[in-house]
């Protein structure tokens, strides 16, 4: 299996365009056949990702997005560059809503770039 | 204007009530339309003739309530509806006030909810779009056990999964029920949702939350309180939760996504 992303995305570290991000992963989740709870968990998990990494972005960044997609699974990495080196608090509401929605979540930095990443699998998949 | 010996309200029966109230809005009608009266007098009628006939719509409100919309915004509306009656009625038609205004402020509580409703003006072809999805998910959900994906909705209303995906996206424009606008019963006291919700429940009480956000989950409404945990803590899908709590998949998925947005604010601010 190859690593290279099917989809990518980059954008204005900023929320506003989280939404965007939002809208487009249903997008990819609707050719996937994922079920409309299906969509509904990976909307929020990117809404949730997204904060987490933008929490520390620096401003006037990029935010980063990736798609793996295959049968049934997508995986989704966020990523921009931040200020700071704290690493995303695993505490943090918004991580345990991610863990609760997704599977596979991992984060970490490299270099000045932190990123989150998830998988969630279609429920009707075979 | 009192009427003279009228006793006081609470110690009326209903129909008493009603009766005092067809007899004052004759009254004020006939002197309204009186050649007579003065420009002054006949604004003090009209003003009075509203008031007397506000609670008819609280009453044609409160049918639309629950529909996502707070009810003192279709009382609003509603009000211009009877005032619309007020300027428009004819004593002579020999009807009752009440019978030719309902249908005037009923069609004025629908018409905000057909084009004000909606926090972008989305085109009405996606208004429909919307409750076409809404409905037919409901059904699909019971027929197949689990929530349909966007390709089997599209193939059971005959329209593109793009048309789908657009009806889905216009339904995140539609305004959320405000997260205060609890319903109100005759008594002005909390009561519908929330009352059916029951606010114990056994399966939740066990729930572990974590100390950080407790006091942030304590602090949201009833109804946003336990659609959060349904879903993070008993691992229940929108549609499991929508079927639960009897609102419609749509309807937990916004409510969801505020009080998340709501969550994380808060706990920004806190840090």
């Amino acid at each position: 299996m190859s690593h290279r992303p099917d989809v990518e995305l980059r954008l204005p570290a900023e929320s506003a365009y989280v939404a965007v991000l939002r809208m487009t992963t249903a997008g990819l989740a609707a050719r996937l056949d994922f079920t409309l709870d299906d969509i509904e968990d990976l909307r929020m998990a990117v809404g949730e990702a997204c904060a987490l990494v933008l929490d520390s972005a620096e401003p006037g960044g990029d935010l980063h997005a990736a798609f793996d997609l295959s049968d049934g699974t997508i995986r989704v990495s966020v990523s921009a560059d931040s200020r700071g080196g704290s690493e995303p608090d695993m505490d943090s509401f918004g991580w345990q809503v991610l863990t609760a929605l997704t599977s596979e979540v991992e984060t970490s930095r490299e270099g000045q770039l932190r990123w989150v990443s998830f998988t969630v699998r279609s429920s009707i998949a075979v | 204007m009192p009427l003279p010996g009228a006793s006081p309200d609470r110690r009326r029966t209903p129909s008493e009530s009603r009766q005092a109230t067809r007899e004052l809005s004759h009254a004020l009608f006939t002197e309204l339309a009186a050649p007579t009266t003065s420009a002054t007098r006949r604004v003090s009628c009209r003003e009075d003739l509203v008031r007397l006939h506000l609670p008819l719509v609280d009453h044609c409100a409160r049918r639309f309530m629950n529909r996502g919309e707070p009810l003192e915004d279709l009382v609003q509306v509603g009000t211009i509806g009877l005032i619309k009656s007020v300027d428009r009625f004819d004593t002579g038609r020999g009807v009752e006030f009440s019978t030719y205004a309902t249908p005037t402020i009923i069609g004025e509580i629908k018409r905000y909810f057909r084009d004000k409703g909606w926090a972008i003006r989305v085109p009405r072809r996606l208004q429909e779009l919307r409750m076409s999805i809404a409905s037919v998910t409901g059904e699909m959900s019971q027929d197949l056990g689990r929530s349909p994906t966007p390709r089997e909705i599209a193939e059971k209303l005959g329209v593109t999964v793009e048309d789908v995906m657009d009806g889905i996206e216009s339904a995140n424009a539609y305004s959320t029920l405000s997260l205060d606008a609890g319903e109100t019963n005759e008594e002005g006291t909390g009561n519908s949702i929330l009352d059916q919700l029951g606010v114990d429940d056994e399966g939740l009480a066990h729930v572990e939350i974590r100390e950080s956000i407790k006091p942030l989950i304590e602090a949201l409404p009833a109804r946003e309180k336990r659609i959060l945990l349904l879903r993070f803590f008993r691992g229940m899908t929108q549609s499991q939760i929508a079927e639960e709590i009897g609102v419609s998949q749509m309807h937990v998925s916004r409510l969801l996504n505020r009080t998340l947005e709501q969550l994380r604010s808060s706990l920004r601010e806190v840090s």
